[in-house]
């Protein structure tokens, strides 16, 4: 009698536990080509589901992020996504990569499950064609966009144009707002000589600098991960080159100038999260939760990122339940609700409509000096309906 | 012109390492007829190992020095516990075994150390030294020197030292060799020991140059055989060789196709160049020929 | 305890399965197969479907490297052709009847393309050039964007059968089962041919086998053929069973992979083949589940999954190696021998 009154006991706590959770999945690249980002990230999503779950989860329910570390392997993540919607019954996923998000595009239509992506690949901005994807900054071709605004506004020659070069990955990241760019230099007069192409993983980047130099590029953006960024910059000031890098806000960050060393001084980057530790309101529960939890470790602004995107997922929850809607439709109504949702300054404030899924078009732009990241402006690009999904 | 020199010393330099790490390919083939696969991971231990010690602030040669031991060590402990087994066993059993090996020894390092690129210490600045008008990293010149240095001293070994001949002696015949009196077991030994700290040197030289330690290190064992094939696999003078024409080889053909193809032939040309070696003269230039005739 | 078998023609000596017990085993394990796809959930489907084309293609491999001694480091390439063959025909809409066959034989051709430096070359070498094939493979699939869709990848529409689109890995398990019973039945009668007889005697001793009367080049080239047809055919089951397929299907670990599933199931043996892709595919799977499960108490352990699974890989074919080179196979053999000579067996 005891023991099957403890057993109806059990089965009803793990019921009720279970119905008091909401599941979603979190894929992650954690030992793969951009590990040296993702890591951060990742662990920013988790310490930011552990805070909400310790500060009253989703109107009381728990949150419970089923995470996988992909190894930026596309078929990975497509055997993880399979498994999390066909086993696990998430209603919403927190990815990572471009080319398996963009992969990923049609089945995530057809399955209804939000997915916000690490990637802000231009191509997932058009609720015509990705409906359900997401992603919280502004995307990589605005980016690039106010990178070559900036680049516009620093050259002080009147005489030519500034010649411009893009350096990046043989990968769909890589590729991704590289057309978007093309065009913009057209648009505002700035002369793009030559694009290298480097691979996924490489230690040299010489001969790709060389032909660079060769074509005689002013300015040159990278578009890799922080490792990449590094290895270039070293190589081109073993070169004696005199470009002005830029990089994209997955190549810059804190780390950078820790790697690359004397080689950054000088790069600029968009970061459209700001820095740990910055003097914004936000910051304030990061640096609490840092200071209980794990204050011998460092952090950057990926982990801001991913604290930003569980800030985001986690109201549109509130938002769904309270409309008693928690399913990946109701989920995705619910991001679509969001009006200059501020996050404390840790990001721009978020907009997303069911035409628009640009949440932001603002990006800072930040310059290396002395080894550290300095502010010097923001650019705020139209949102251009025809730029939408490019 | 100088874009063409530019990549030509570029390639000379980057080929020395390759040169390096094909030697200690050719030393344990020509020893015991094994082709480690596992040697781009000796070369990844080797500066992950260097890293652990030097960033617990010991001095560089310090660190230099108890890398190279540990690789001495690892080498002999590898013989003798994964390649003793499998003496006479078919070669696609070795090969394999080797494989294992070097995901093995991949894992451990992913395992204790992540794949995040881990900064090393500052040895040279980035400042480029001129050789007329063409720059080239300090580092790299530094490093060129030592892989010559290194390249002298064991060619010199295997000329004169007792040790370095009785190697030569049982890559020619194992047997004649037993029966001269000369410990099989421990040239096998030495070998691989030879073979690891060569390696880790390469793996250091390598990291120092980039400012950083990480998994792509461990790539290097796959390019070096079309070095070691190009060269001829039981020949130290054509690793060398190989290993020098092949940087070249791969920077010209970065420098010049790239922009054709739109990147990406840096790392295919290497295999271009062992397929067209092997249609053409398989024991490479300098290998030993072996003729069958039915 | 079997007494002994006694057989009156040379049809019943030369059966694959000699003895009618065995004919029931196999059917009871057949029906069995049939019937899970009904009850399996989707991820064990997805499972159990790239086991089966696991086994395809390291059928494929044990062809050219158990039966014919040809190493090969190129399987991974030959999937890659199959794969982006199928979703190249796929996409013009060639019904899956014409293009899984289609598939095959290209990469039958790519096969016998690469077969020829074996005439040249053996072992070591052999492996070298097939390895350069990878990579100059990898190469043209990346660069090729207008029939692969390059970086991206590509995606492949469903296969129909009479207008029903096999849209999910439980429709598509009554494709790929079949599909690999069928290959694994062609190979298991290839060796009791005159071809399958040459391929052996190629492997043992390639210089005798040309002096009696076995032409060495042709039946190689053959034996190319074979192989990757069998790959080909699994490269574009898993085109279909994937959807998306992209360079990043198949890096050189897939081809590592698969030499290692045929070296623990055990070199030259049908049965090897299955065993190793099946054991591997399963372990993978369990070790994901493990570390899944246990990521509750060690968050850290998410990130160790990657390198656990490539020690465990290497450990487990070193230890093969080392202590059972004639893998799982063997195991097998020596434990029904066990059963079948009770109480004799010693």
């Amino acid at each position: 009698m005891h023991s099957i009154r403890t057993a109806l006991f059990v089965l009803c706590a793990a019921a009720a536990a279970g119905a008091q959770e909401i599941k979603v999945g979190g894929i992650f690249d954690l030992t793969g080509i951009t590990s040296d980002v993702g890591k951060p990230f990742a662990q920013g999503v988790r310490d930011g589901v552990q805070w909400t779950n310790e500060n009253g989860g989703i109107n009381g329910k728990k949150i419970r992020l089923v995470d996988v570390d992909y190894g930026y392997k596309i078929p990975e993540a497509v055997a993880a996504y399979k498994r999390m919607v066909g086993d696990d019954k998430v209603i919403m996923i927190n990815g990572w990569g471009t080319g398996d998000t963009e992969g990923l595009k049609a089945q995530v239509n057809q399955d209804k499950i939000p997915y916000l992506s690490a990637s802000f690949s231009g191509h997932l901005t058009d609720p015509s064609k990705t409906p359900y994807n997401f992603f919280v900054a502004p995307s990589y071709s605005d980016q690039l966009r106010a990178w070559l605004q900036w680049v516009k506004d620093d050259w002080k020659d009147k005489s030519r144009n500034p010649k411009v070069a893009f350096f990046y990955g043989d990968n769909a990241y890589g590729k991704a707002p590289i057309e978007a760019g093309r065009r913009y230099c057209k648009d505002i007069g700035v002369d793009l000589v030559d694009e290298e192409i480097v691979p996924g993983a490489f230690q040299d980047a010489t001969s790709q600098l060389l032909n660079m130099k060769q074509k005689g590029a002013d300015y040159a953006y990278i578009n890799v991960t922080t490792t990449g960024v590094s290895t270039i910059l070293r190589d081109a000031k073993k070169l004696g080159l005199a470009t002005k890098f830029g990089s994209n806000p997955y190549g810059f960050s804190e780390a950078l100038p820790q790697v690359a060393k004397e080689a950054a001084e000088g790069v600029t980057g968009v970061m459209p999260h700001v820095p740990f530790g910055e003097n914004v309101p936000g910051m304030k529960r990061l640096m609490d939760f840092h200071q209980k939890n794990h204050p011998q470790d460092t952090h950057d602004a990926l982990y801001v990122r991913g604290w930003s995107y569980v800030l985001v997922w986690t109201e549109a929850l509130k938002r769904a339940d309270k409309a008693k809607a928690l399913t990946g439709e109701g989920v995705k109504a619910a991001l679509e609700t969001f009006k200059d949702f501020d996050l404390g300054g840790l990001t721009e404030p978020v907009t997303y409509t069911s035409s628009d899924h640009r949440p932001s078009t603002k990006t800072p732009i930040y310059q290396i000096k002395s080894g550290k990241l300095t502010k010097v402006r923001e650019v705020e690009m139209p949102r251009k309906p025809e730029w939408l999904g490019l | 012109m100088e874009f063409f020199l530019q990549l030509l010393l570029n390639g000379l330099v980057v080929g020395s390492i390759y040169s390096l790490v094909a030697l200690g390919f050719v030393i344990i083939f020509k020893a015991s007829g094994i082709l480690n696969f596992a040697q781009g991971e000796f070369l990844l231990l080797g500066a992950y190992v260097f890293l652990a010690i030097s960033s617990a602030h010991a001095p560089i040669y310090a660190a230099l020095l108890l890398t190279l031991a540990f690789s001495a060590i690892l080498g002999i402990l590898l013989e003798r516990l994964v390649l003793r087994p499998l003496i006479g066993e078919p070669i696609i059993s070795v090969i394999m075994v080797t494989l294992g090996l070097s995901s093995v020894l991949r894992a451990i390092v992913q395992g204790f150390w992540g794949t995040d690129t881990r900064p090393l210490p500052s040895v040279f600045s980035l400042e480029p030294i001129l050789l007329g008008p063409l720059p080239i990293a300090r580092g790299y010149l530094y490093g060129a020197a030592c892989v010559a240095v290194l390249l002298v001293v064991l060619t010199l070994f295997f000329k004169y030292s007792r040790p370095g001949v009785a190697m030569r002696a049982t890559a020619d015949s194992q047997q004649v060799a037993l029966s001269m009196g000369i410990s099989v077991r421990r040239i096998f030994a030495l070998s691989w020991s030879i073979a690891a700290v060569v390696s880790a040197v390469g793996g250091i030289l390598l990291a120092t140059m980039r400012g950083g330690v990480d998994g792509s290190l461990a790539i290097l064992g796959l390019k070096v055989l079309p070095a070691v094939i190009v060269g001829g696999l039981d020949s130290i003078g054509g690793a060398i060789l190989g290993g020098l024409i092949i940087g070249i080889l791969e920077n010209l053909s970065g420098g010049y196709l790239d922009p054709v193809f739109g990147g990406g032939v840096k790392e295919v040309a290497p295999f271009v160049a062992l397929v067209l070696i092997l249609m053409v003269r398989p024991y490479g230039l300098f290998g030993k020929v072996r003729i069958e005739r039915v | 305890m079997l007494s002994g078998e006694f057989h009156t023609s040379y049809r019943a000596d030369m059966a694959i399965y000699e003895t009618a017990r065995a004919r029931r085993v196999l059917a009871a394990f057949l029906v069995v197969l049939f019937v899970l796809p009904f009850f399996g959930s989707p991820y064990w489907l997805d499972v159990l479907n790239r086991a089966a084309i696991a086994v395809i293609a390291a059928t494929g491999l044990n062809i050219l490297t158990g039966f014919t001694g040809q190493i090969s480091l190129g399987n991974a390439a030959f999937l890659a052709i199959g794969a982006y063959s199928t979703a190249y025909l796929a996409a013009r809409g060639v019904p899956f009847a014409l293009v899984i066959p289609a598939a095959g034989i290209v990469t039958a051709l790519a096969g016998m393309v690469f077969g020829v430096p074996s005439l040249r070359l053996k072992g070591l070498y052999l492996a070298m050039a097939t390895l350069a094939a990878h990579f100059i493979v990898e190469f043209l699939v990346t660069h090729w964007e207008s029939v692969t869709g390059g970086v991206n990848g590509t995606s492949v529409p469903a296969p129909s059968v009479f207008g029903l689109p096999l849209a999910n890995d439980r429709m598509l398990a009554f494709l790929i089962l079949p599909a690999c019973i069928a290959h694994l039945w062609f190979a298991k009668n290839l060796f009791r041919t005159r071809v399958g007889k040459a391929f052996v005697a190629i492997r043992d001793q390639d210089i005798s086998a040309e002096v009696m009367g076995v032409e060495v080049f042709r039946f190689k080239l053959l034996a190319f053929g074979v192989s990757s047809f069998y790959v080909g055919v699994a490269g574009s089951l898993l085109a279909y069973q994937a959807r998306i397929i992209s360079p990043e299907n198949f890096p050189l670990l897939v081809a590592i992979d698969q030499l290692g599933m045929i070296i623990i199931g055990g070199l030259g043996s049908i049965l090897g083949s299955i065993l190793g892709a099946v054991f591997w595919t399963f372990l993978n799977e369990g070790l994901r589940l493990m570390v899944s499960a246990l990521s509750g108490q060690f968050p850290g352990l998410v990130q160790q999954f990657a390198p656990l699974r490539l020690g465990v890989f290497g450990l487990i074919v070193i230890l093969f190696l080392v202590f059972e080179p004639d893998g799982l196979a063997a195991i097998w053999r020596r434990i029904r021998n066990w059963f079948r000579l009770y109480p004799f067996s010693y």
